[in-house]
Formats: C-alpha cells, structure tokens, sequence
C-alpha cells in the first residue's frame, strides 16, 4: 500500500557546501540519502514530494560537518498482509517462486501454487498446468496476495499465494511471444 | 407466492447464529437476571410475522422495553438482517401507517386510533430485509467454511522446511537465502542438505516432534469442526437451496410500502381488483392475511369454527402459520386443505381488504355471512397469535433455552444443535460490540480454548499472525 507521510531526517552537510545554495545541496543530498531505502516501519520511501522545513543547523564540534533537522514529505510502499499486489516473477524452482513488485521480494511457495500447476523443470523452469493453457515462468506478470510479511529494519521480505480466486497469471510474455 | 420459505430462513439463522446473543449495554454487569440471550430469535421470528412496523408497537407486542427492542434492532441493522426508517411523524402520518398496517391485514397491529393522534414525534420503524438476509447469510457461510478448509489445506500458513540431516528448521521467510544456484531446490544453511518442506507428511513423521503432534491434532480438530458445521447447518443451507430460485419478497422503503399497501386497500372495492394488485406485487402481502380489526367487534360465537381452530392451532404451536410451511407437514398429522397450502385461501386475500372496505363504505358484497365467518377466524386466529406471543415472551423470560427445546420439532433440532456452540458465541460478542464486518475482524486468539466456535472461526486463523504483523509495524 502506498502512504504520503510526513518525516524526519537529521542530515549532516560538508561545511564545502556553504554558500548560496545551501539549500538546493541539502536538499539533493536529502533524495540521494533517503529514496529508495527502506525502513521496517514505514516501507519503502519511493519519492520525496516536498521539503516541510529545514531546522537550524548545529555545527559539529571537531569535524565542521553541520547538522540540519529536515522535514519532509514522501510516497512510501509497504506491503501488508492480505494485500494484493501484481508483481513480475524473477526465479522459478521447485520449492516455488520468487517475484518482484517495485522493490519488495515474495516468495510464493509451491503448496500455495493451485493444485493443477506442476512444476517442469529445464532451461526455462516454469509451472504449468495440465493443458497448458497457463504458465508461470520467469518475467511472468502475477497477481498474488501477500499472506505474511517479514519485516527487518531494512528489508521487507513478503510470502505470498496465488491458490485464490482471481489470482495468478495475468500477463505472461512468454506466451505472447 | 408466499414468505413462507424466507420466513424459515429468518428463523433457522436467528437460532442458528443469533441464539446466544445477549443484547445488553456495556456498562450493565452481566447478572443472571439481565439474561436475555434467545431475545434475539423472538424479535426475528416477532419481524417474519409483520412487514413494516412501528418499534413501538413491535415492542408492546412482544413486552419488551423499547430501549432493549431498539438494541436489538440496531443490532440487527448491523448484522444486515433488518432496515429501519426513522420519521418525524405527524398524528397524519401515523395514521398513514396505521392504514397501510391494516391493509396488509396484519393483525397485530392492535392500535387504537385515538392513542396515535396524540404522538408527534420521531418513530422508527423496521422491517426484514429478505434480500439482504439471503445474501448475509450465504457469506457468513461461506466465510465460515472457507475459513476452515484454508486452514485444513494450510492455505494462508506459512511453509516450513526442515533439513533431514541435521534438523533445522526454516520458514518461508528465508526462502532467500536457502535458494540453491546449481539446482532447484532449497539447501540447509548448515550441511547444505536439502530441506524438505514440512507439510510432506512423512517427512514431518519422522521428525517426530510435539509440535507435529500439536499440528496433527490440530487439523483433526479443524476436520472435526468441519463436518460439525456442515452437519448442524444443514437445515440452513437447505433452506437457501430452496429459496434460491424464489423471487424474495420486497417490501421498499417505508413510504412506498405505506403507499402501496394503501393504494391496495383502497382499489379493494370489488374482490377481483385486489386479487390482481396482490399478485402484480409479487408475494402478495403477508404469509398471515389478517384483518385490522380494531373496530370491528365481533363475538366469538361460532363454536365450530372456533374448536377447529383450536385444535390445528395447538398442533402446530410456536410457530402459529395458518398455512403450514411444507417442512412442517408430516404424515398423520390432521390438517385442512388450507392448512397445508394447497387451497390458496382467496377467501382470505378477502379479509385483509374487507375491513377497510367495511369502514369506509359499508358496501360489502358477495356472500356477507362467509365473509364474517372468516372475520371469526381471523380475529380468534389473531387472539391466538397474541396469546402465543406473549407465552413467547414469558418463556423467554423464564430461561429462553429449556422453553426453546421444547416449542417445536424445528427449534428443538436447531437449538440441540446449537447448545454446543454456545460458548463460543459468547466469548466472540464480548469482543465484536462495535465491530461491523465482524467476520473479517479478528479476535483475541485467547478465546479458543477448545470449544466450537461457530461464528469466529475466521479468528483462529488469523489472529495470531495478525497481530504479530501490527506489532512489527508498530515497532519496525
Ligand atoms: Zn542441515
């Protein structure tokens, strides 16, 4: 799920950063640091939308690094329980599937696989069902519905299931091609 | 068309979900005297007898303190099972109702004019949603059942895998960095043997430990409740078969019933007007056609017609149906055509219509005695009626569930199969009060201490992983 949230970063800026465009410099470094990282509590920041406010900066004593509280606002992803997500399949093996949606891995276990998809080994090992008609392959696109998350302080790993309704395959390139 | 079949329906859920339900205010001690679980079910089967109706009034019919009807009434708009309306409402208006009330000829209501000139402010009304009712009952049971066989295939769990060698265990989550590059399999961390996933029964018997055993009796316990629900739901899931193809009876919203039922009343000038208005509406109104009869005085004279009635009445007891519903017929027992549904009583589509008729113009037609013959009827039918709802009641206050047992064949074999279920439903209201998708709301796991849930199975399975997911969300 997406949320725009409000946070805070106290960011340390090189005293050779000084000058008129203090701001833009921090602010820049603020994207570089922040987007794209992961926190446990609130997911993935995906983009920074605005600068709140930049506090007072403290000079550091020894170093003359100086730190400036920011505020600021930003997209963050974190997947929940129960959600569903459309994601791209990056490994198929026997134990099951690893896919992607944007920067969260899941895991989809072979036993929560429909019962009709079997798994084929080869150079492009895929699950399939009995009449072929669908297959789930690496670059397949599936829907999926995370049923547990694990979330460390910088990682987010997720296992999901596609043996529901209206879940599964929903665009497979190989098929296509 | 009748109601008969959705009537059941109502009344198989009241006791099949709603049986255990004290409806109570949360500052209220829970006292041996509060007690009033098996209200529930007696203003459900109360509602199945009417269309629309004043609370008011429902709560004079059935001696319950309004604010304990109003309770359960909102508690049932919750639940999805009843729609009400509230109107500020001029003696007019009620008088409107009033009309309507004794053109679908329901008995009940037994008002006197006078009386209502003098409210004027806000009533609420309610009604059973049919509709709604089908659909709310069918996902709660499927919810229920889906519950239980996700669990059994250990649908949503998270997989284990286990290193025969040396023992580890692994879950899901570590799905990463067990993956192997060189085949297809995961390997252990340790002895790099390769992990088999948990749920492979034989695997997970060799390993022999408690937990499997916790696990094994585990899926026993969901089997058993399984094939419990499958059992003691029977009736109900029945009973949905049947009205599935019926059109459900619909009443709209207040205004248009008041309208309708009026305008009904009001074309019932000749008797064949009225026949074709009931049927263009579909169900035609009331499983129970009796007359307003609050002026019409009528001693009950007529030994014969009254002994009958008596007598089929006593038969069939609680459930006070002058057409007995199929399910209830059974062989020997002695009843008349009527009775048993097979003669439509026109005589009756007759009677709701002419009192009013009879008010309004005096110009009754057609054969005068036999229509005062089924006055008779229909008023004693309606002192019956009366009479059985406050025996209801009394019971109810009594000790709702040794009275329930012993009403009816068919209460007896749902409230058997609901004793057992008690416990459980208790536990689940003390935790549901302000939840309104209750079934998707996931309880404390603390409350499952062995006994057969019915209506929280979803719990079990959720709860625990549930909340650990809050908790790392809280504390990331
Ligand atoms: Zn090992």
């Amino acid at each position: 799920m997406f949320f725009h949230i409000t946070l805070e970063r106290n960011m340390q800026l090189h005293p050779r950063h000084f000058g008129p465009h203090l701001r833009e410099k921090l602010i820049a470094k603020l994207m570089k640091d922040v987007e794209g990282t992961c926190s446990g509590r609130h997911g993935f920041v995906v983009a920074i939308t605005n600068v709140e406010d930049i506090g007072k900066g403290l000079i550091r004593e020894g170093t003359g690094f100086v730190t400036f509280p920011v505020k600021y606002q930003c997209v963050a992803f974190r997947p929940f329980k129960g959600e569903i997500l459309e994601a791209v399949v990056t490994m198929v093996n026997k134990m099951g599937f690893f896919a992607e949606a944007g920067p969260v891995q899941i895991f989809v276990s072979n036993h929560l696989i429909p019962d009709d998809m079997e798994f084929q080994s080869g150079d492009m090992p895929n699950y399939t069902t009995s009449d072929g008609s669908v297959k789930i392959q690496k670059d397949s696109e599936v829907r999926l519905k995370i049923i547990g998350t694990r979330v460390d302080a910088t990682e987010i790993f997720c296992i999901g299931t596609i043996k529901d309704d209206f879940l599964g395959v929903i665009n497979d390139p190989g098929a296509a091609s | 068309m009748s109601m008969e079949p959705f009537n059941r329906l109502v009344r198989l859920a009241a006791r099949a979900f709603y049986d255990d339900i004290t409806m109570k205010g949360d500052n209220q001690p829970k006292s041996g005297r509060g007690d009033n679980r098996g209200m529930a079910v007696v203003v459900l089967d109360a509602l199945t007898r009417r269309q629309w109706v004043r609370e008011e009034d429902l709560a004079k019919a059935l001696k319950l303190h309004s604010k304990q009807l109003r309770r359960t009434l909102r508690f049932f708009e919750e639940e999805k099972l009843v729609t009400r309306d509230h109107r500020k409402e001029t003696a007019k208006g009620a008088k409107v109702f009033s009309a309507a009330v004794a053109a679908t000829g329901d008995g009940q209501q037994m008002v006197k004019e006078g009386e209502e000139k003098t409210k004027l402010h806000t009533h609420s009304y309610c009604c059973l949603d049919y509709a709604q009712i089908y659909d709310v009952v069918r996902y709660r049971l499927h919810r229920m059942k889906k519950k239980l066989k996700d669990e059994l295939d250990s649908r949503n769990t998270i997989q284990e895998y286990i290193c025969p060698n040396c023992g580890k265990r692994y879950s899901a989550f570590d799905a990463l960095q067990l993956v192997s590059l060189t085949d297809e399999y995961f390997h252990c961390e340790n002895c790099n043997g390769e992990l088999v996933a948990e749920s492979d029964k034989l695997a997970a018997e060799e390993m022999g430990d408690g937990d499997d055993n916790a696990r094994r009796r585990r899926r026993e316990k969901l089997k058993d409740m399984l094939q419990k629900m499958e059992e003691q739901l029977k009736p109900l899931t029945l009973q949905l078969a049947r009205v599935k193809d019926l059109p459900v009876p619909e009443f709209g919203s207040l205004q248009a019933w008041e309208a309708r039922a009026n305008a009904a009343a009001h074309a019932s000038g000749d008797s064949s007007a009225i026949d074709s208005t009931k049927s263009s509406q579909g169900q035609g109104y009331g499983g129970t056609p009796m007359p307003f009869l609050g002026e019409t005085r009528v001693e009950v004279a007529l030994s014969g017609v009254e002994v009958k009635e008596e007598d089929t009445e006593s038969d069939i007891k609680a459930t006070s149906m002058k057409v007995l519903p199929p399910w209830m017929i059974k062989q020997g027992m002695n009843l008349t055509k009527e009775q048993r549904g097979e003669v439509k009583p026109t005589s009756k589509m007759d009677e709701s219509s002419a009192p009013v008729d009879d008010k309004k113009s005096k110009d009754m037609k057609g054969d005068e005695k036999s229509i005062q013959d089924e006055y008779l009827k229909a008023y004693y039918e309606a002192l019956v009626k009366r009479q059985k709802e406050q025996e209801a009641l009394k019971k109810m206050q009594q000790e709702s569930e040794t009275s329930r047992a012993s009403t009816s064949d068919f209460s007896n074999r749902v409230s058997e199969a609901l004793a057992e279920r008690r416990v459980g439903m208790k536990s689940k209201r003390e935790d549901d009060e302000n939840d309104d998708v209750e079934w998707e709301e996931a309880s404390p796991a603390g409350s499952t201490g062995g006994t057969y849930k019915l209506a929280d199975l979803n719990v079990e399975a959720n709860a625990s992983s549930d909340d650990e997911d809050d908790i790392d969300w809280e504390e990331g």
